[in-house]
């Protein structure tokens, strides 16, 4: 008899808020769905634009990790300096998003294999995992302040920044899908 | 003056559960960004294809509709199949999804405006949360079992399902905004 395919969160043991473990399940849900549909890339694929100026897939895959690291230091860790460097090995810049028009993808990532990113992914998630699952549900209440590069004011919580992890990564997977299409009909194509 | 910026979940009133209500704030603040995202596209900028077999903008937007509405009846009210058309005014054939390789947009869609998605999307909403505002916190464990027309069998539970159409819609908006930037620079895998 063929086993049920199941699909529910798994939530994981120690967290000290329920809500915030759920956003994590989220999370690693998300990962696994993002590891498995990107198994068949090669640095070719992760390096491919649609034309200049346009994302290709290993960027996404870097901006999708240093994201996440910088949103759990801007909530979790309530840092006030942001770096990705000491977590991830790369830069908060080097995904090289927002890409200018007409460029090329940024020299920080040429060459770079699916291992590096799937390193890079598991690195900002262990980072992630280990910050939120210090947080009470208390702690989901509590408003957070920040400056943005362009000098503006932001307020926001730290509920919203957990969700703001979880659609940011799922708006960037869906794009990862659609550049793999692409790139499978440029390649037929050339 | 410098204006701040506010991104603040809410959970909004009229629930019976606290949790339930957040998945709709956050599926109505993704919604609000992709209705923001997609003003101003024509009738051909939503039938435009990068390529044959690829989706359009206008296919992703019915098929978000499609899928929360299916998924609503099936999922969250433990139907065994779902009747969009009845509930929302649009089938899975209609919509789509999956395209066979090398065809073009839905036909069914053809020459649709924005407006048009828009109501769509807006009555899969309404219904959503017409269902959503009955079930109460223990609902979220519990499970459901489906038969595939594969005959394989599926089993997902209601919190499982709630996450699933944020990341179902939150994906779909990420590609329509990628297919608006390839709109833009006039790019696509093939002909257009």
């Amino acid at each position: 008899m063929a086993t049920p395919e199941r699909e529910v969160l798994v939530m994981p043991p120690g967290f000290g808020s329920r809500e915030a473990c759920s956003f994590i399940a989220q999370l690693d849900d998300q990962n696994a769905r993002l590891i498995a549909d990107t198994r068949h890339l090669d640095p070719a694929a992760l390096e491919w634009q649609p034309a200049p100026g346009m994302n290709t897939i290993g960027m996404l895959l870097a901006h999708i990790a240093i994201v996440e690291v910088f949103w759990t230091q801007v909530g979790p860790l309530g840092l006030k300096t942001y770096e990705t460097e000491s977590v991830l090995g790369i830069g908060i810049d080097d995904d090289g998003m927002p890409i200018a028009a007409g460029t090329s993808p940024p020299a920080t990532l040429r060459g770079k294999d699916l291992a590096f990113y799937d390193d890079l992914l598991a690195r900002a998630r262990a980072y992630s995992k280990e910050a939120v699952a210090r947080l009470t549900d208390l702690d989901l209440e509590r408003e957070i302040k920040r400056t943005r590069r362009d000098g503006r004011p932001h307020e926001t919580t730290m509920r919203w920044i957990l969700y703001h992890m979880v659609e940011h990564e799922a708006g960037h997977y869906g794009q990862i899908n659609l550049l793999a299409h692409q790139y499978r009909l440029a390649a037929v194509r050339s | 003056m410098v204006t701040t910026a506010q991104t603040l979940l809410e959970t909004p009133p009229g629930f019976r559960s606290e949790t339930i209500a957040r998945f709709l704030w956050q599926l109505d603040e993704q919604r609000r960004v992709l209705i923001k995202d997609t003003r101003g596209l024509s009738a051909k900028e939503l039938e435009w294809q990068p390529a044959p077999g690829m989706n359009s903008i206008g296919m992703l937007l019915a098929h978000i509709a499609y899928a929360e509405n299916h998924l609503v009846q099936v999922g969250l009210e433990g139907k065994p199949t779902s009747d969009t058309r009845a509930a929302i005014g649009i089938s899975e054939e209609e919509e789509g999804l999956p395209l066979a390789e090398g065809a073009p947009p839905s036909p069914a869609l053809a020459g649709r405006e924005l407006a048009w998605f828009d109501a769509l999307l807006e009555r899969a909403r309404a219904y959503t949360r017409g269902v959503a505002t009955t079930l109460v916190e223990g609902d979220l464990a519990r499970e459901v079992r489906r038969k595939r027309p594969d005959g394989s069998e599926r089993v997902f539970n209601v919190g499982w399902v709630l996450y699933h159409m944020l990341e179902h819609e939150a994906g779909h908006h990420g590609q329509i905004n990628l297919l608006r930037h390839l709109q833009q620079l006039g790019r696509g895998t093939g002909a257009r």
